[in-house]
């Protein structure tokens, strides 16, 4: 951790409460949580404990019951989805352990969505660029049902590096791939995130994954432990 | 294994989690509707045959000049028919010197069956009205017999050598029929004073008709029995042809009746077809389950089957119940123009709604669940398997015989059906081919496009099957509604230019050419609009190129029936205004051409130069057909089959004849003008037209709702298809959401879409529409044919409007949702 960093993100008291049939559940609870600029960081636990929540959280994806989430110093709860989606697209990137690409899409224009959100210009040419970086310069106009797995977690990995987010959040990256793909995946994550300085957000149930990490926190039943 | 109750258990989860809402709306709406339509349609037709049935005061009637067999008599009375019979002709009264030519009616017991008389007792009197005709002894007559004749009510009267009781004033008679311009007035006796009174002895000429009433099935058993029993000098006569102002709207109205609901089962197919491919896409993951599990093709295909005969049996049972309640709040309604006595709604209409509805089920969801059967187990290792589409023959197949099926149980001709499916195949792949090619030419659009507006356009154009059938499923149903639309709008006007409000209420008959300047004049000081005056003389088709017209016509043909009876026949360079040239010139006749309405012309097989013999009197004239035109009828003015050129028929005793209309509050100028010309008569058509008006309101009411019934189905449509896509919809705006998407940038995205696919939908239908319209005018109806640009326009941009709102509507959970709980749930 170099000494000059300061936390990008910091969650005090941290609830989520959701409504089932019998009554009320709660999936987080008083989660207080600083992840310092440029750290990599595994949020550990086993399936069910709430990690994915959290990560969903962290990124402003969802709202929380109760608590405050600083991201960039930014308070997520006092803002709106569209504040929030402006923050995401800002300073956030995402690896989900399903891909999440859009199917209709192809490789290149997967690639290009985050920074034509922004207005970027050269789109096209740094998404291709990137896409080549990761190895799939031959497969630019494929939709991801033509794509193996691997590649299209490769597509994944170039969105979410493309915009050059501060934070990556990454959701058992390689929970839907073999043992090696899933290697090859987690070397380029971990090469992208030196090479872009990003400050790297990994849920995963995966001990050996986590190790890779700079640092874990540990969930159960919704409490850090 | 159990299937039914596997596939009951599922059906309960589905339901649960709203799977099914979709598709039991879509087929609920397409129940109701087609159940309300065919059990309102029915109701009200069977209401207006009731009513129309009036006009001949029963529902069949056989005229013929003599008695017909018993056995005849003895088979409606097996088919439990009510019976009736009139005897008709015409014979002279004498009383205080003054001599009448009356027609005399006696009638049996039971007449009228259906309808009632009204009668005054004296003229100032109240109407009353009569389930039966007068007893025996007694004698009814138009009030023009006591002018004539310096009668009162209370005197008895001589009919032969009967002497009756004069006792009642005949205000209305619901089957005055007969040739207007030969009319005598109206002397009714009882049946049972005919043979008293001497006059009808074996030879004279009397007119029989024999009326019978009763139920819709046996009324229809008898005339087919009936049919080729006729002889020669025998009609048979319902509701559709005797009164050709009442037959033509009321096959008009339900040829339109006809036509929505094949256009409302259209589109709620279409909504169908898309709800339930949607459904069978959401169960392909389960339905992978289900085979890793063991299920076997069959196996999953009974179990879809069984769930779908039960969504079916529910959904039409719900469609049926609230087609039956929509069909009753027309009827509430509309109580107010419609007679008390409704005709109950029939049990066949409503098994008829009830089939439709499984009908459309099976036709246009069929297809997608057959495709459930087809996944591959493999799919639960691979999701992006997708099992085989069905063949395309099957899919268009099923959904085309349900439509001819449909299509020919309206119109009931196998020609027009196959043309109309011809047509509507041909029309359908020509549009594909023209959407295919506009959507490709919008690719060279993109990169000049902002952000939203490309990603809203790539949307459209990165499936363009989908959008090719989305675009055609709306202009279809867009269609729909614009023709539906464009002949309730043409039957209206059509109505109201046949009887505006001022349409002749009087025909004066019998006007001798010296008498017509100072009728004209008194017409005029009195400012009452007056037809033309014609000149009728009377005369008798007799010959066709030299060859006698019973040789040449069709039995029971509308030739036949105008070569039986003295026709009136008129001449002049100027024909009635609403009678259209089809075919030869007139206005510079020379001597000896005569003009033939087109009906007529068919029936008789008479073209353009062929040579007519007319006798008139005892002498013959010819004359060349140089004219063929087309009549209204229905106008209640003067109009004729034969029109002469000037001079043809100089020399033979001419009268005159002309309509006006008088207004409630000026009818006293009757009895002025009765009393300056006593030999014209003065024939009122009140009654009647009266009972057309209201006739006619009806129908326009309830056509107007049978257009809501439409548009309910076409917002089915558009919300389907907007369902149709939502998941897609929903993954893709919460990823964009993910990567930092603001809601207004998705909104705006959304709106380039459904705009885009709305205004090609708008743009198609208007286009197709207009290519129908225009086929229509210049191949069928010979007229002259505008391109409505303001509705081009108009359509497409509202169209745009609709499906954008409705879209936005739907796809609001996309943007409004945490993109978390999105991405979770799919």
């Amino acid at each position: 951790m170099s000494t000059n960093s300061y936390p990008i993100i910091e969650t005090k008291n941290l609830e989520k409460t959701v409504t089932v049939a019998d009554g009320n559940l709660t999936i987080l609870k008083a989660v207080d949580l600083t992840i310092n600029r440029g750290e990599s960081i595994a949020i550990v636990g086993a399936s069910g404990s709430g990690k994915s929540t959290l990560l969903g959280l962290l990124a402003g994806l969802d709202t929380p019951t109760m608590g405050s989430i600083k991201l960039n110093g930014e308070e997520l709860t006092g803002l709106g989805e569209d504040g929030r989606a402006e923050i995401r697209n800002k300073l956030v990137g995402f690896v989900f352990q399903s891909f999440q690409l859009m199917p209709r899409f192809s490789a290149l224009e997967n690639v290009m969505l985050p920074l034509e959100l922004r207005g970027d210009k050269q789109a096209k040419k740094t998404a291709t660029d990137l896409l080549r970086r990761v190895g799939l310069g031959h497969r630019l106009d494929h939709l991801p049902m033509k794509l193996s797995g691997g590649e299209q977690q490769r597509v994944a990995l170039a969105r979410a590096f493309v915009s050059q987010p501060a934070i990556l959040f990454a959701d058992e990256p390689t929970g839907n791939l073999d043992s090696k793909t899933g290697e090859q995946i987690i070397e380029l994550l971990f090469e992208l995130n030196q090479e872009k300085h990003t400050t790297l957000v990994l849920v995963t149930h995966d001990s050996a994954l986590a190790s890779r990490c700079q640092r874990s926190v540990h969930i159960d039943a919704g409490r850090l432990v | 294994m159990n299937r039914l109750g596997l596939a009951l258990r599922f059906l309960r989860r589905d339901a649960r989690h709203g799977e099914l809402t979709l598709l039991v709306l879509a087929l609920i709406i397409a129940v109701t509707s087609s159940t309300a339509i065919s059990l309102f349609a029915d109701r009200l037709q069977r209401t207006m045959n009731l009513q129309a049935a009036e006009f001949l005061a029963a529902d069949l009637v056989v005229s013929s000049s003599s008695l017909v067999p018993q056995e005849w008599l003895d088979k409606a009375k097996q088919a439990r028919l009510k019976q009736a019979k009139t005897a008709e002709f015409s014979t002279v009264l004498i009383e205080n010197d003054e001599l009448l030519l009356v027609s005399v009616k006696a009638v049996s017991k039971g007449y009228p069956l259906r309808g009632h008389l009204k009668t005054m007792v004296d003229l100032d009197a109240q109407e009353v009205l009569q389930q039966q005709g007068p007893k025996r002894g007694h004698a009814w007559v138009d009030k023009r017999v006591l002018s004539a004749l310096k009668l009162n009510i209370g005197e008895p009267i001589m009919v032969g050598e009967k002497t009756l009781l004069l006792s009642h004033i005949i205000s209305y008679e619901p089957d005055k029929r007969g040739d207007i311009y030969s009319l005598s007035p109206r002397v009714l006796i009882n049946d049972a004073d005919l043979s008293a009174t001497n006059v009808v002895q074996p030879g004279s000429h009397v007119h029989y008709f024999f009326q019978f009433s009763g139920e819709e099935t046996a009324i229809k058993y008898f005339s087919a029995w009936l049919k080729p029993l006729l002889g020669v000098s025998q009609r048979m006569m319902d509701v559709h042809d005797d009164r050709p102002e009442i037959g033509g709207a009321l096959s008009r109205a339900e040829r339109y009746l006809g036509l929505s609901s094949i256009l409302v089962i259209l589109i709620a197919g279409v909504a169908i077809a898309m709800s339930s491919r949607r459904y069978s896409e959401r169960h392909f993951n389960s339905t992978a389950v289900l085979r890793c599990l063991g299920c076997q093709q069959r196996d999953i295909l009974l179990i879809f089957l069984y769930q779908f005969f039960i969504v079916g049996l529910t959904a039409c049972s719900v469609g049926l119940l609230l087609g039956w309640c929509s069909q009753e709040l027309l009827f509430h309604l509309l109580r107010s123009l419609l007679p008390a006595t409704l005709a109950q709604p029939s049990l066949m209409a409503v098994l008829l709604g009830f089939l439709t509805g499984f009908a459309i089920l099976i036709g246009f969801s069929l297809p997608p669940l057959l495709r459930l059967q087809r996944v591959s187990p493999l799919r639960v290792l691979r999701r992006e398997l997708e099992p085989l589409n069905s063949s395309a023959y099957l899919v268009y197949g099923l959904a085309l015989v349900l439509i001819a099926g449909l299509i020919f149980q309206y119109t009931d001709d196998l020609k027009l059906m196959l043309s109309i499916i011809g047509g509507g195949v041909l029309a359908l792949v020509l549009s594909a081919a023209l959407l295919y090619g506009i959507l490709a030419q919008f690719r060279r659009l993109l990169p000049r496009m902002g952000l939203s507006g490309r990603l809203g356009l790539q949307n459209v154009l990165r499936e363009p099957k989908a959008s090719v059938t989305q675009i055609l499923a709306f202009s279809i149903t867009l269609l729909a509604m614009l023709l539906s639309f464009t002949v309730r709008n043409d039957l209206l006007s059509d109505w109201q230019q046949q009887l505006p409000d001022d349409v002749p209420n009087y025909f004066a008959l019998n006007v001798f050419p010296n008498q017509v300047p100072a009728f004209k004049q008194q017409l005029k000081q009195h400012q009452v609009p007056a037809a033309n005056f014609y000149p009728i003389i009377r005369g008798r088709l007799v010959a066709i190129n030299g060859i006698a017209v019973q040789q040449i016509v069709s039995k029971d043909s509308q030739g036949e029936r105008a070569t039986h009876r003295d026709l009136s026949l008129t001449w002049g360079n100027r024909l009635p205004d609403d009678n259209k040239t089809l075919a030869g010139q007139w206005g510079e006749a020379k001597k000896g051409e005569v003009s033939i309405e087109s009906k007529l012309a068919n029936s008789l097989k008479v073209s353009l130069g062929d040579r007519l013999t007319f006798s008139i009197g005892s002498e013959q004239v010819q004359a060349t057909v140089t004219h063929i035109r087309s009549v209204q009828w229905d106008t209640m003015k003067p109009n004729f089959y034969m029109v002469f050129s000037d001079k043809t028929l100089e020399g033979y005793p001419t009268t005159f004849i002309t309509s006006f209309y008088l207004s409630d509050d000026r009818k006293k100028l009757l009895n002025g003008l009765v009393k300056q010309f006593p030999a014209v008569t003065m024939l009122e058509v009140d009654a009647m037209l009266k009972q057309i008006k209201m006739i006619l309101g009806q129908l326009t009411a309830a056509i107007n709702y049978l257009l809501y019934f439409a548009l309910l189905a076409g917002f089915s449509v558009l919300f389907s298809a907007i369902y149709a896509t939502l998941d897609q919809r929903m993954t893709d705006g919460a990823l964009m959401r993910t990567l930092g998407a603001s809601r207004k940038l998705l909104r705006r995205v959304h709106i380039m879409e459904f705009s885009m696919i709305g205004l090609m939908s708008g743009f198609m239908a208007v286009f197709m529409y207009q290519l129908i319209l225009f086929g229509l005018y210049t191949y069928v109806l010979h007229l002259d044919f505008y391109f409505n640009a303001l509705l081009s326009l108009v359509i497409p941009l509202l169209s745009a409007v609709c499906v954008t709102l409705a879209g936005l509507w739907g796809v609001r959970a996309t943007v409004n949702k945490p993109p978390m709980r999105v991405l979770m749930d799919h």
